[in-house]
């Protein structure tokens, strides 16, 4: 069945060809690859080949910073390393060809999958059944953590192995319970919770004198590691901000599910404002305590389901049956360097060194946005004219001070 | 030999303004947008300077934020706590006394121009009046979201209370027989943070990137040798009180807890700071509500239990998570707990400060 195949979820808008970057005389072909997760059946490669190669990965500041990634052999690398989606008990084959001159291997952390050492320039095939129902890190396990900090991982998406309400193969009652609540019960008016509603947001952290030990064949001492940037889904910052893939977006109540993976070395501890999130799942145990919370640990290889139930920011002044258009209208009408509509709230780490870059320059870092765009009534907020510029004074120039 | 380059995305030219304003924000002052009628009003003006004496005799300089009325009466860190009752509709004016600030109250859910934080509204010029209703009782905290991992390690940070309506000495939490209400007794606050003084020497605007409208994400115009990813603490301290470097043990009453057998003890925990740091208590505790939203309790929370940690059971928080757990001590007794704080990448353990339950 076509629906349960693995697929390969690399958005056709990244491949596009950019100009020769030249670094220190060398020309260099630019390929701008980068995978992103799908939930669309986009009927990719039954089964998928995974490269292990060479990259230059470019940091939010222009830092070129080598790197070893996992890609499609016919499109090159990408750090993280394409989502791959499968449905639980389904039969996969993946290839993994190492095209370095060491050894590498591929597993899926938490579960009995992976090859054995590929020796260079060998090709390994893997057959194996895809674990129940969850978010999955995979990873080159060869020198941990120092294969995966050079850019070996990736996420691994496994659905259920039928229709089911909730992400889960085996959901708890709790959970059972409240997927079964959305959109059925007056305190989660709204729609149920739909599998495309879905993001993974996959942490990663660069320390560049890593890369530079490895490229020179030097030692590095991992005692040593304090990364100086901070990625979701390979982007920094502003970047991360404005990634179509990465932001969940929608009207109050179409609650999107949030597949978080670390695959840095830091404990993060990521805050969502303007909504609690509830905790699913965390390393693939589906919660019997689940937890409604603004902020909660993530820790290196960690990975963490939310539900962001997309509520109506509970504490808006006001009547809460009048609709935020209406309640809000001033503000959803004004400019501030930017319209204040749709609705626009930060998801970010509150470790607060992670929202750094290059040590400075917050908050280029480990952060994105969520946004609101209607009422629950099906309603976005009204193109209306927007009022008057900000009235504050001056900008600001940090450069100035 | 050619390297394939993955190379940082273009800007989308429609999104420049928006790259603009997410490291350049507007200013912004005057009155909130939607007004509605207030049942409270506070004042809060950041930054003022403080220095914080520690127990070998010299003092770190940190920023706090201050109620204006409290300027004679002596500052305080962490800032002084904000206790409000569910359904009160605040008006906070918040004014900037130095620079630009904003403040964002950690945990409450408003629209984003009351959100307090920068690129998703404005920082404040001269004075802002924010505004937000109080919906859920809880462990809140307020601190300034701009340059945030500077102007947080510098104490720009307080609690926020919000009790149910009854006020002060009940707390929500799983009890249909009792409408979900408990008394307590004696409340306690330990909020860890750490200092690395490095740090408190820099400004406001410390390795931030230069503004640059035309083109927001510049090469050239990002920060170079900053050093706020490299968190290197030296000192340890809980709810503003400094622990000694040689004996790291807390009794100050306003971390160490004193109460008689039989009374019930509400604790109140936030991690202020920037390590993973791991606490655990020698008495039974009972964990009813993380993040201002009591476990169990309908409807939200009804995904949830209420559970009990044993005695010596740590539990671990992770920067701006707060539990509140309940303690019901019946023997008299001295019963130590202790805060360990753990480097946030890696994981060794920096330092253990210790303090007390006393039961009488």
């Amino acid at each position: 069945m076509h629906g349960h195949d693995l697929q390969w979820c690399i958005s056709s808008k990244e491949w596009s060809r950019r100009d020769a970057l030249t670094l220190g005389g060398v020309g260099l072909a630019t390929l701008s690859l980068r995978s992103v997760a799908c939930h669309a059946a986009l009927g990719g490669p039954l089964d998928p080949e995974l490269s292990i190669g060479e990259a230059l990965v470019e940091m939010i500041d222009g830092e070129l910073v080598y790197a070893w990634a996992f890609g499609d052999p016919r499109r090159g690398p990408s750090v993280p390393g394409p989502v791959l989606e499968a449905f639980a008990g389904q039969e996969l084959q993946v290839t993994v060809t190492n095209t370095l001159s060491t050894p590498h291997a591929f597993a899926v952390l938490g579960t009995p999958i992976a090859t054995k050492p590929i020796a260079p320039g060998a090709t390994e095939t893997l057959t194996f059944r895809a674990p129940p129902a969850g978010t999955y890190l995979y990873v080159d396990p060869l020198s941990a953590p120092v294969n995966r900090l050079m850019g070996l991982h990736g996420a691994m998406v496994v659905l259920p192995e039928e229709r089911a309400g909730t992400p889960y193969s085996a959901p708890t009652p709790a959970v059972a319970r409240l997927f079964g609540d959305l959109g059925t019960t007056e305190h989660f008016p709204g729609e149920p919770w739909q599998s495309d509603r879905s993001r993974v947001w996959l942490f990663g952290s660069v320390d560049l004198r890593l890369p530079d030990s490895i490229s020179r064949g030097a030692t590095f001492d991992m005692n040593e590691f304090l990364p100086g940037y901070f990625t979701i889904n390979g982007l920094s910052g502003a970047f991360a901000s404005h990634d179509p893939e990465t932001i969940p977006k929608g009207r109050l109540g179409e609650p999107h599910l949030v597949r978080i993976l670390n695959a840095g070395m830091a404990a993060h501890s990521p805050h969502f404002h303007a909504n609690h999130v509830y905790v699913l799942a965390r390393n693939n145990v589906v919660q019997e305590n689940v937890v409604l919370v603004d902020s909660f640990t993530v820790g290196p290889t960690e990975r963490v389901d939310v539900l962001l139930p997309f509520m109506r920011p509970p504490d808006v002044a006001g009547d809460p049956q009048t609709p935020l258009r209406d309640l809000v209208k001033h503000e959803l009408g004004m400019r501030l360097g930017t319209p204040q509509r749709p609705l626009a709230y930060p998801m970010h780490c509150h470790m607060e060194m992670s929202q750094t870059a290059a040590g400075g320059n917050y908050p280029q870092g480990l952060v994105t946005h969520w946004e609101i765009t209607g009422d629950l009534d099906g309603v976005d907020f009204p193109e209306s004219e927007l009022e008057s510029q900000s009235t504050g004074g001056d900008r600001h120039d940090h450069s100035s001070h | 030999m050619t390297i394939p380059v993955i190379s940082r995305m273009p800007m989308p030219t429609e999104e420049s303004a928006a790259f603009f304003k997410h490291v350049c924000p507007p200013t912004f002052a005057g009155d909130n947008p939607d007004p509605v009628e207030p049942t409270v009003r506070i004042a809060r003006d950041l930054v003022v300077d403080f220095a914080l004496a520690l127990p070998e005799g010299d003092s770190v300089p940190m920023w706090i934020i201050e109620d204006p009325e409290d300027a004679r009466l002596g500052r305080q860190f962490p800032s002084k706590l904000i206790r409000l009752r569910e359904g009160d509709v605040v008006h906070a004016k918040v004014g900037a006394k130095k620079n630009t600030h904003t403040i964002h109250w950690h945990g409450i859910e408003p629209t984003p121009m009351n959100d307090g934080v920068g690129k998703h509204s404005f920082e404040v010029g001269a004075s802002f009046v924010y505004q937000f209703c109080a919906r859920q009782a809880g462990t809140y905290f307020y601190h300034c979201h701009k340059n945030t991992p500077l102007h947080f390690e510098m104490g720009l940070y307080g609690l926020l209370i919000v009790d149910p309506p009854e006020g002060q000495g009940v707390v929500t939490r799983l009890a249909p027989e009792q409408g979900h209400r408990e008394h307590y007794d004696v409340e306690a606050f330990w909020v860890p943070d750490e200092i690395d003084r490095r740090w408190h020497e820099l400004g406001h605007e410390a390795f931030m990137q230069k503004c640059d409208e035309a083109d927001p994400v510049r090469r050239d115009d990002f920060s170079h040798g900053g050093i706020l990813n490299d968190f290197r603490p030296d000192v340890f301290l809980v709810t503003g009180v400094p622990a000694a470097r040689r004996d790291p043990k807390i009794v100050d009453p306003r971390v160490a807890v004193s109460a008689h057998a039989g009374q019930t003890i509400l604790l109140r925990v936030l991690n202020a700071g920037y390590t993973v740091q791991r606490f655990t208590l020698d008495l039974d505790a009972e964990v009813i509500a993380m993040d201002g939203r009591p476990l169990g309790v309908p409807p939200y929370g009804v995904y949830s239990s209420p559970f009990t940690l044993p005695a010596r059971t740590p539990f671990q928080l992770t920067s701006a998570m707060r539990w509140e757990l309940l303690l019901k001590p019946t023997v008299p007794g001295t019963y130590p707990a202790q805060v360990e704080y753990f480097h946030w990448v890696t994981g060794k353990r920096l330092a253990t400060v210790r303090t007390q339950i006393k039961v009488l």
